[in-house]
């Protein structure tokens, strides 16, 4: 299984990394504030790497124990048969590629045809080698031998239980980033509400100001900052030099 | 100097081999290697979000509501015995169990609570039997279990591997601990048959077990864990051993014993002739004996029809929020003012 790391979730992984687009290339141009999320360490703060992994552990947890609670000791299917751990494990194993999947596709900014593909695809394949796996004779696919075609893919419950779980593991992130969007917005967030709603009207007019001024005040780091900053003692210390007796406490710049 | 020359490298157009012209190193344009493959740029808009959920909500709580009433018309009779099959002045139980010698038959009555439709499924469940123990479930051999001329493949089999020097066939804890207990019921003081066959995986039955393997050297030695197989029937027919090795994944499980295919009327009573043989007094295990009908969706679990409800619940919840929080939004989306570094920095 540990083919699952390199196929199911690494290609849409990769595909969201090559080609996604926050802010299109236009606006990235006319908002040079954008540039301000690097060195503000906006994006990999620790308390965001965190926040994602928890919500890894998160969903691990929701799909385990949802996929348990629904597939006890019953039957599952209409013919009596109850499940064991094969089955177990083929169906947990179905909900986390459907929720790894679906929730690449709500993180993804900016799809194109190749985050279909690999979305889609991603999924399709998964069932594609559960049913050409399940059919390589037993002495190779052990356990798991003919459980999709013979187990799973006629079982009613199956399908409800996939459902659920993939829906239930994703609410808490989809829920967190509209209330992150529309009440905690990044700044490249907002410029995509401007994105949004440059397509209807055209209002960047008098926000296109304000975030100018924004653009040019002084900055912290890098260059400029030190070119700044140097500025500023070169003054002081011109003014110290001419006016010595005058006013003592205008020097104290800095 | 040549314009033309100058135009046509620049445009990064294939190479023609005829006036020398300046090499142009620029890549050939492609929306793909510039990005801008066409695309569409989901937003998190309010419309979309309360319908998203609203559709979640409408699609989850009539599954709920159907897999609940599934799970309500399945009719259930579980038994618990391994306490009360075993006499009241007996102290040490594991002795009790392990001696062949004492006569293990038991009666209990059972009394259906409602009407029941053939087929009925008979199961038997343990409590608290880790067949899901990494070192439990690694323990047997699959090509012995296929291939006659295997039958000395012993290996991953210990400690069950070999007994006087010979092979083991089924080897294995798995198929050494396999249940024993058996039943037989009486419907109304009428025999009640119970039809033993097809009780196993086909694919088991057909690709995974031979049916050209007997039992050889099994349960011989001076532990016996379980079922003693009979020697002259091939293991593809050996129905209860399929059922058992094919290991359960949680502590407690049931397993397929057979079905009964006559309707069952409420208020019948059943009488279980049973033999308690199989020894879970040494690890706290219990034993129970169910009758089970089935729906569309398996057994009696209301959890997958509360856990929809829940969930259908919540989105319409999150919608009703949503729809709230945008009507009375405090803010406009896209005002700089409450950009997070702004509002630290207050003079500028």
């Amino acid at each position: 299984m540990s083919l699952y790391n390199v196929l199911f979730t690494s290609l849409p992984v990769i595909a969201m990394g090559v080609f996604d687009q926050d802010v299109s290339a236009r606006f990235c141009l006319k908002y040079p504030m954008l540039y301000q999320e690097g060195p503000q360490n906006l994006l990999f703060r620790w308390s965001r790497l965190l926040g994602w992994m928890l919500h890894g552990v998160g969903s691990a947890v929701i799909i385990f124990f949802l996929t348990i609670a629904s597939l006890k000791h019953q039957a599952f299917r209409k013919d009596g048969e109850v499940i064991d751990l094969s089955i177990l494990g083929a169906t947990a194993y179905t909900c986390v590629v459907w929720a790894v999947n679906m929730q690449m596709a709500i993180t993804v900014n900016y799809f194109t045809l190749i985050q279909h593909i690999c979305i889609w695809s991603g999924i399709f394949l998964w069932y594609l080698f559960l049913i050409i796996y399940g059919a390589i004779t037993p002495s190779f696919s052990t356990t798991f031998f003919m459980v999709f075609s013979e187990a799973l893919g006629g079982a009613p419950a199956y399908w409800v239980v996939t459902l659920l779980v993939a829906v239930a593991a994703l609410i808490p992130y989809f829920t967190l980033a509209v209330v992150k969007t529309w009440f905690f917005p990044d700044y490249h967030n907002k410029i995509q509400w401007l994105q949004h709603a440059a397509k209807h009207a055209d209002p960047e007019e008098e926000l296109g100001v304000v975030l100018r001024q924004f653009s040019v005040r002084s900055t912290g780091v890098g260059v400029s900052a030190r070119r700044d900053a140097k500025l500023v003692r070169t003054n002081s210390k011109v003014i110290h030099a001419d006016s010595s007796s005058q006013s003592q406490a205008t020097v104290e710049l800095t | 100097m040549n314009s033309g020359d100058a135009a046509g490298s620049s445009s990064g157009g294939s190479g023609d081999a005829g006036a020398p012209r300046r090499a142009s190193r620029k890549p050939k344009y492609s929306k793909f290697t510039q990005q801008e493959l066409p695309a569409c740029k989901p937003i998190l808009t309010p419309k979309w979000v309360i319908s998203v959920f609203l559709l979640v909500g409408v699609i989850f709580v009539p599954i709920g509501v159907a897999s609940l009433l599934a799970s309500n018309k399945v009719v259930e009779i579980v038994d618990r015995y391994d306490d009360a099959c075993v006499p009241s002045n007996v102290t040490n139980k594991l002795a009790y169990i392990q001696n062949s010698t004492i006569s293990k038959t038991c009666r209990r009555t059972l009394k259906v609570p409602k009407d029941m439709k053939q087929p009925i499924f008979v199961y038997y469940q343990l409590n608290n039997f880790y067949q899901n123990h990494r070192r439990y479930v690694k323990s047997r051999n699959d090509q012995q279990l296929r291939d006659a001329s295997k039958a000395n493949e012993t290996t991953l089999c210990d400690p069950e591997k070999t007994r006087d020097g010979m092979a083991i066939v089924p080897c294995g804890l798995i198929a050494w601990s396999t249940f024993n207990d058996t039943y037989t019921f009486q419907h109304n003081t009428n025999n009640l048959s119970i039809d033993k066959t097809d009780i196993s995986w086909k694919s088991d039955r057909d690709h995974k077990f031979g049916s050209d393997v007997f039992p050889k050297n099994f349960q011989k030695g001076p532990l016996i864990g379980g079922k003693t197989l009979n020697e002259s029937i091939p293991l593809s027919e050996q129905e209860d051993l399929i059922v058992w090795m094919r290991t359960a994944a949680l502590p407690t499980f049931r397993k397929l014993y057979g079905r009964i295919y006559v309707d069952l009327k409420e208020n019948d009573t059943i009488t279980v002739t049973l033999d308690n043989n199989y020894n879970t007094y040494s690890f706290d295990g219990k034993k129970s004996l169910v009758l089970s009908t089935s729906t569309w969706l398996g057994g009696k679990n209301d959890f997958l029809g509360l856990a929809y409800l829940t969930v259908g619940g919540l989105c319409f919840f999150l919608a009703f929020a949503f729809t709230l929080l945008y009507l009375i939004k405090p803010r406009k989306l896209g005002d700089n003012n409450y950009l997070s570094w702004n509002r630290n920095s207050a003079g500028h």
